[in-house]
């Protein structure tokens, strides 16, 4: 995680840095090198925010699996990308809501009514039983707030591109006030994600057993889904809609480590810091000096890995 | 009275399954619950365990209604061992044991000395010590149930309640089960099981239940409740009772 972070500080730049540069900038760093003043300023909020993003995003998709038990469930499966950018739309476009409210506020209300409505559509809060109308639900209401965000964008052309932007998910513009107003939510969602942990095992032995050896599983559903939208929502108001970090992310780490959940989490938030990060350099990369949306690249490294562990029926 | 019924009615989706029920559970017995397919053994016991919520009245637990008892407390009087159990992946069996010690750990789920020697201890009581580093979804469906049984075990409740927990077991590993709960109960533990088998229930319970369509029709020692009338009208079984020759309980034989 480190090293990705390291190459990305100094990588595919349309001025010149060094790698020696990059590492100046955080140990002596020199006020007179435009170089390092690109690595502090431009380059190091960046990646602390893809890496955080990354892990908000896999804790999110954790902490989602443990609580429907079921391996599809993932903040864009389950409606709550959408349903935040649809909020997001609703407050950059609309303009009596412009400004009302900021767009992380908006993504974790629209999201967390998407969640809501997927959960009582698809009858998540009894978990176990028909585990495709969960999916169905979460597709169908994904597919309406998509509709519906397309359909503001077509309206308010003017403010058009700024969601048009947000919905690839970019890191383009995460600056150092992205970061600050980031890190709080994100380390309060984290902690209670692994706080959480030991509950979502006993979770996964079913209901009955979990109520049996003393967890409140309305109560456990209740702040998990509560943390999802922290996590969630302060992800996408600060880079946009990022996919597939939540859907793989916790695989690969199960893979890995087991089933436990208090020793895969932390590793699913590593891998999907680094992943993250990895995808942003890259996505500076591929058309270099222009950029590719690190949402799209993440897509290109997911969709192989997702057909693998289809193949392999470790879901 | 530790574990008792006021009124209690519960089923699912608004259908009563057990209807009306009033009933004081005896402290320190072995108790079991028979009755045939579909008069409500089974919902009586999820409801004892909390794991149904009543349509009226109520579980008192110490003369409390059971809602009002934080569930990790409850989790440390009474344990559940349901009739079917879903087969976890990539659970080690001495990881899925090791379940059972949840209502007692803190932060994060860590086990101390304490729990271990327990978790050592049941592991050898259900024989399933030699399995501890194999994955629960790879065991037969007998030894599973012996997994789980250790896992309720861990618990360390001073009441235990199991749902058949014979089913799915080699004869040698039921007769080891009984055995096994008759220690349980001489340490004190009281034991209520839902059984099938009329026989093993008078040999080695001390207090039955009959129930029939939701209501509770007899109970009482084997010996005063096991009758021919009694075998006709719930069971609609022509039987005769003899003595069983080695435990001098009584035993029935089907004409």
């Amino acid at each position: 995680m480190l090293l990705i972070s390291w190459l990305s500080l100094f990588t595919w730049s349309s001025i010149t840095i060094s790698p020696l540069d990059a590492l100046q900038a955080l140990y002596q760093f020199d006020q007179d090198s435009i170089a390092q003043h690109i690595v502090r300023d431009l380059r190091l909020p960046r990646v602390l925010v893809a890496l955080l993003v990354g892990a908000c995003l896999a804790a999110a998709g954790v902490i989602m699996q443990g609580l429907t038990l079921n391996p599809l469930a993932s903040p864009s499966v389950l409606g709550v990308n959408a349903g935040a950018a649809l909020g997001m739309a609703l407050v950059s476009t609309i303009t009596p809501w412009f400004g009302l409210l900021g767009t992380t506020v908006a993504a974790m209300i629209g999201g967390g009514l998407a969640w809501s409505l997927v959960m009582l559509l698809g009858s998540g809060w009894r978990t176990g039983n028909e585990q495709g109308r969960l999916v169905l639900a979460g597709v169908a209401i994904s597919a309406l707030c998509a509709a519906l965000t397309k359909a503001l964008v077509i309206i308010e052309e003017d403010q058009a591109s700024a969601v048009i932007t947000w919905l690839a998910g970019s890191l383009t513009d995460a600056r150092w006030q992205t970061f600050d107003a980031f890190w709080p939510v994100a380390v309060v969602g984290l902690l209670g994600a692994s706080l959480l942990s030991p509950s979502l095992n006993l979770l996964q032995l079913g209901d009955d057993n979990a109520r049996n050896l003393g967890v409140s599983i309305g109560c456990v559903k209740l702040i998990g889904s509560f943390l999802v939208l922290l996590l969630v929502g302060a992800s996408l108001g600060a880079v946009g809609s990022i996919s597939f970090v939540g859907l793989l992310v916790p695989h690969m780490a199960k893979l890995l480590i087991g089933q436990d959940h208090r020793r895969f989490l932390p590793i699913a938030i590593l891998l999907g810091a680094s992943l993250v990060a990895l995808a942003d350099t890259l996505s500076r990369a591929i058309i270099f000096p222009m950029e590719t949306p690190a949402g799209a690249i993440l897509a290109l490294i997911g969709a192989p890995f997702f057909i693998y562990l289809v193949r392999k029926k470790t879901l | 009275m530790s574990l008792s019924t006021r009124h209690l009615s519960v089923g699912y989706h608004q259908k009563a399954i057990v209807k009306h029920i009033d009933l004081d559970l005896p402290e320190g017995k072995i108790i079991a619950l028979l009755g045939p397919n579909g008069c409500g053994k089974s919902t009586l016991l999820k409801a004892l365990a909390r794991l149904l919520t009543p349509m009226q009245g109520e579980v008192q637990w110490q003369g409390k209604a059971l809602h009002e008892i934080p569930s990790k407390q409850l989790a440390r009087q009474l344990a559940l061992l349901p009739q079917t159990q879903p087969i976890p992946e990539g659970i080690k069996v001495k990881d899925l044991v090791a379940y059972g010690r949840s209502p007692y750990t803190g932060f994060w789920g860590r086990t101390n000395q304490t729990d271990q020697d327990i978790i050592h201890q049941v592991m050898q009581e259900t024989g399933i010590s030699e399995l501890a580093e194999q994955l629960v979804s790879e065991l037969s469906g007998g030894q599973r149930q012996r997994v789980w049984l250790a896992m309720t075990l861990a618990q360390d409740t001073p009441y235990l309640l199991l749902d058949e927990p014979t089913t799915y077991m080699d004869l040698n590993h039921q007769v080891e089960l009984m055995h096994l709960l008759r220690r349980l109960n001489q340490q004190g533990k009281t034991i209520i099981t839902v059984l099938h088998d009329i026989n093993q229930a008078a040999r080695y319970c001390d207090h039955l239940i009959v129930m029939k369509e939701g209501q509770i029709i007899q109970q009482g020692l084997p010996s005063d409740v096991l009758t021919r009338e009694l075998l006709k009208s719930v069971f609609s079984l022509e039987a005769q009772i003899h003595q069983d020759p080695i435990a001098k309980t009584p035993m029935c034989v089907v004409e």
